[in-house]
């Protein structure tokens, strides 16, 4: 009897989850959209069409909803059906390596730069003579491998010091008496003296959590990289000479000094709690990029009066015309193993989104993106405007080397000796030394 | 009757046996085909021999992998059927509340092992900041003990409910018997109740040894393998060499691991019966 | 006397100490609870802790927020549908293959129970590759027929546990059934499985507890490009660049939770008996 009671209960459950399941999809566009997906591919199945469908392989969650109604709007003037999946954070390349051995494979994925081209070259199909490439405003944002365009870079970023206005005319400057590294060491220190009497500290924590690490294991040490590269004259090495690592030590010395915390505590920050103290107004500068944005304006902490970003001076080369760091990591790439049909329709989306009115004027102003194609539109993220200001000004941006970082471990190996090194368990010769020796060895490595 | 049933074997046994064949058999048998090839997907396989099992020790990660989950394994086993035990006795002794507390010390066990993860995740880093620590992510021994005390208190219940059914099959009279002989508490529990439940034991330590040794959920959501690896047991790292290191030969080569972390479980299986028959033929 | 006054003393002390734990056991469950109400930016590492203030409390916000932007519903359903189906199917198949494994001598018999419990043996990542592209090719991908999946990789451990308990079944009754004209199949369906019925609820029981919090099989098998069941939503509040919506990441851990507990609490007793039956005869 009280078999069939249980039984009768959980039946009850599913119709009732049944029942909502059949509200919430009715009342919202994602699930319309891969409903839709679901469909064709149903009817192609029966009858098959020659018009090909798209299989996007998103990289960047916060995007996500915005992809899935861009996708409806083409399905919807086109009839072409296009699937966007959204991988979770740390997982593309797990997502993609599983989904690329399905037989309905991504026919659209991203790789992150050179380095992660090389892993899927093999499935990358040539864009060379696509109109797309015609469209790029920089050849520099084509990913090439020997005579080959594999992927195309679809997304400009730039990061640098985002800085609370507000809190820095209470501390007594603005934005125009930072011009250098020595100016911006001078800033934070009298901030740091101050600190008590101020309310607030110079630097949101320098989280060395693996939410938050990768802004100083791979955006603040492309600085050092970008300079060497610089005066070498080359775009990549197998050894890199660590010429300007004393530069970094000072960046970060100053980062770790002047933080709303000590050094010691720095293992135990996360990217939320560094965010959440810019936002708290308790630091004057951050370290972020301009995908911050959004999550710093969303909930109207900050207009864009409040705020600013200024570039990482590190007290090298021409400071005065430094600009921010600029580049992508966001290279996408059409899967070569796709049949024609569906190559077909993957290179007349992404044409589509980078020329078309709703393509573009989705990709500025929902997804807050800066796309490098001449059918661009005006974006209304503040950081993004700051960096085409500069730019005019006859500021060089400072372009993205950490895509030429030799692996992921490389990167992983410097982190723990940064944060061995802030928690003082460690000295700066053991950050040298995952720099420059542990570059040669993730280098051969690669190469064998 | 053998023989009328005999004939319905296609409606009894074919659909288990067409499902095996799909979800077990195949799959099996083709990974092993593979862990002696090279390839990303089904469609570039080249057959390169033991070259993959070779490789696996050139592998630092998987020799780390392999001592931190045996390192796991016993420290997780001891301690989960010793508390385990423990609150078995003490919920035994018809204490106020006993049904109260066995559903509460059981409650965990029902909680999926990634929800578990971030669940913890969030109440360790939280007690490491107030201790001004390193959070779990950053140190791998706060990470070793972060996973024992998540699986603790996840097992502890499941194995304390065997216990309980242990104990109380052992019949009052024998316990009264020896107390009239003059045994003390201890010599009652070791004389008498450890070596009655000694099957629930086996059963229990089976458990908790398998559990342990095959982690993954758990592993991936609280530490996720951080920092740099020094946290991933074997199982992840078979995942991580499978899905996430990027290079045509690490599908072969995790393959190959897979292939060897079975034939480490198969040993275990087998020790483990060894013992369990040999006490057995004991009792 | 006096030696039942010193148990009574020390039960009472056991019990306090009993209750203490179990506050320990229940407070991680709290906290999420708590930090669920909360503003996102109140849930960081040092302030886990708090309880929520007027100015940190944000009411059911990250519950909505939560359901609405993870489609967490058509999840729900799905994890319900995947473990419904995949565990009746299970316990179908499985009861039947294991009558006939017991009843019948021969060599399908003998092979497919030593298959049985050598597959409980193999870990998943042995054949999570192959299985994927398998259940890929069979178009075996989706929550309506992923059941054939589990029952494949999931029928050790039920004809285990079946057979163990049918062995010490009497061949009698059944017997009795076929001279009064039954065939195989009604008095399996009429004879067998009334017996049956404790097995099957502790079988039932395991089996829910693997297919409903799995996560790596339906991960790899599944079609994600249209289904995702509730382990798999709850990776997507971490996104890139190391934002974490920790607020409706945790709404969502509790709306997990809550129901298994609920249904636990209701029918603990037949979940703690299943578990001591299926831990006695594994």
């Amino acid at each position: 009897m009280k078999f069939k009671k249980m039984l009768a209960l959980g039946l009850a459950g599913t119709m009732t989850a049944a029942l909502l399941a059949g509200c919430s999809s009715s009342g919202n566009s994602t699930a319309a959209s891969t409903d839709a997906a679901g469909d064709s591919a149903a009817t192609s199945e029966a009858a098959p069409t020659a018009a090909g469908k798209v299989y996007y392989l998103n990289f960047k969650p916060e995007q996500d909803q915005q992809w899935q109604d861009l996708a409806a709007v083409y399905t919807e003037q086109t009839g072409v059906p296009v699937t966007v999946v959204t991988a979770a954070s740390g997982e593309y390349e797990t997502t993609l390596m599983s989904e690329m051995a399905k037989s309905d494979a991504p026919t659209l994925f991203q790789v992150n730069g050179p380095i992660g081209l090389a892993n899927w070259k093999d499935y990358c199909y040539d864009l060379t003579g696509t109109p797309i490439l015609g469209e790029l405003t920089s050849d520099t944002y084509a990913l090439k491998d020997g005579d080959a365009t594999l992927g195309v870079g679809y997304v400009i970023e730039s990061y640098g010091l985002i800085t609370n206005k507000t809190l820095l005319e209470k501390a007594g400057y603005t934005i125009d008496d930072i011009k250098s590294f020595a100016d911006l060491k001078k800033v934070a220190e009298d901030i740091t003296a101050r600190k008590d009497e101020l309310g607030f500290a110079a630097f949101t924590s320098a989280g060395m959590d693996s939410s938050s690490d990768w802004r100083y294991k791979t955006h603040l040490a492309n600085l050092p990289i970008y300079f060497e590269y610089k005066d070498e004259g080359i775009n990549s090495t197998d050894a890199i000479k660590g010429t300007y690592l004393d530069n970094y030590k000072n960046i970060f010395d100053l980062y770790i000094n002047n933080s709303t915390c000590a050094p010691t505590e720095l293992a135990g920050k996360t990217a939320d709690d560094s965010r959440n103290e810019f936002l708290a107004n308790e630091a004057v500068f951050y370290q972020n990029g301009s995908w911050e944005y959004v999550n710093l304006t969303q909930d109207g902490t900050f207009t864009d009066d409040d705020l600013a970003m200024i570039p990482i001076y590190i007290g090298v080369g021409d400071e005065a015309n430094q600009g921010l760091c600029t580049g992508t990591e966001n290279y996408w790439c059409v899967n070569k193993e796709a049949p024609e049909e569906d190559i077909q329709a993957t290179l007349d989306f992404i044409y589509w989104c980078v020329t078309s009115e709703e393509g573009t004027k989705a990709m500025a102003d929902d997804m807050g993106f800066v796309i490098p194609f001449k059918g661009a539109q005006e974006s209304t993220n503040l950081f993004v405007k700051e960096d085409q200001e500069m730019t005019a000004a006859g500021k060089v941006p400072v372009s993205w080397n950490f895509t030429t970082m030799p692996s992921e471990n490389w990167k992983n190996n410097l982190g723990s000796a940064l944060t061995a090194y802030a928690a003082g368990t460690g000295t700066w010769d053991d950050v040298v030394t995952a720099f420059v020796d542990g570059w040669a060895t993730e280098a051969a490595l690669n190469a064998g | 009757m053998e023989k009328a049933i005999k004939k319905y074997w296609p409606v009894f046994v074919l659909p288990t046996l067409l499902a095996f064949i799909i979800g077990f058999i195949w799959p099996f048998l083709w990974g092993i085909g593979l862990s002696f090839c090279q390839f990303t997907t089904v469609k570039n396989v080249t057959f390169v021999g033991i070259q993959n099992y070779i490789k696996i020790w050139a592998d630092t990660t998987f020799l780390h992998a392999f001592w931190f989950t045996a390192a796991f394994t016993i420290v997780a086993t001891v301690l989960i059927n010793v508390l385990g035990f423990l609150l078995a006795l003490l919920l035994t002794r018809h204490v106020k509340g006993t049904n109260v507390f066995r559903t509460v010390y059981f409650m965990p066990n029902l909680i999926g092992g990634v929800v578990l993860g971030y669940i913890w995740n969030t109440l360790l880093n939280g007690v490491l900041t107030l201790l001004e620590k390193p959070l779990l992510q950053l140190n791998a021994t706060y990470g070793f003990w972060g996973l024992i005390i998540l699986m603790c208190w996840q097992q502890i219940g499941y194995m304390m409910i065997i216990y309980i059914a242990g104990l109380q099959n052992v019949p009052p009279d024998l316990i009264e018997a020896a107390r009239i002989d003059g045994a003390t508490a201890r010599q009652v529990l070791f004389r008498v109740k450890i070596p009655m439940v000694m099957p629930s034991i086996t059963i229990c330590t089976f458990l908790t040894l398998t559990n342990s040794f095959k982690l993954f959920d758990q592993n991936l959501s609280l530490t996720g393998g951080e920092p740099a690896k020094a946290t991933q047991m074997l199982a992840y790292n078979i995942y991580d060499t499978f899905y996430a290191r990027s290079g045509a030969q690490w599908k072969g080569i995790g393959q190959a691991k897979a292939v060897v972390f079975f034939l480490a479980v198969v040993v275990i299986a087998l020790v483990q019966l060894r013992l369990t028959r040999s006490k057995e033929v004991q009792q | 006397m006096q030696n039942s006054k010193t148990t009574r003393r020390v039960n009472t002390v056991i019990s306090v100490v009993l209750s203490l734990l179990c506050l320990a056991y229940i407070y991680p469950i709290v906290l999420i609870l708590l930090n669920s109400f909360k503003q996102e930016r109140s849930i960081t590492t040092t302030r886990v802790f708090e309880l929520p203030t007027a100015e940190s409390f944000v009411g059911l916000h990250n519950y909505i927020y939560g359901i609405t932007s993870m489609d967490f519903l058509k999840s729900f359903w799905y994890s319900l549908f995947i473990s419904v189906s995949s565990v009746v199917l299970i316990l179908l198949c499985c009861s039947m293959c294991a009558w006939y494994i017991t009843r019948v001598h021969g060599k399908l018999s003998t092979g497919m129970y030593y298959l049985c419990v050598f597959s409980m043996v193999v870990p998943f990542q042995m054949v999570m590759f192959t299985l994927a592209k398998t259940a890929d090719t069979l178009k075996l991908n989706n929550p309506y027929n992923i059941c054939i999946i589990y029952l494949g990789f999931g029928a050790g451990l039920a004809v285990f546990m079946f057979t163990g308990f049918m062995k010490s079944m009497p061949v009698e009754i059944e017997e009795a059934a076929m001279i009064d004209g039954c065939n195989p199949l009604q008095i399996f369906f009429r004879v067998v499985c009334p017996i049956l019925k404790p097995t099957m609820i502790s079988t039932a029981i395991l089996e829910t507890m693997w297919v409903w919090n799995d996560y790596l099989l339906p991960t790899l098998v599944l079609d994600i490009k249209s289904y995702r069941t509730i382990p798999m939503a709850i990776q997507y509040f971490r996104g890139s660049y190391g934002k974490v919506e920790m607020g409706p990441m945790m709404a969502c851990i509790m709306l997990t939770v809550l129901p298994v507990v609920i249904l636990y609490l209701i029918c603990q007793k037949y979940i703690i008996e299943g578990v001591v039956a299926g831990a006695v005869k594994g």
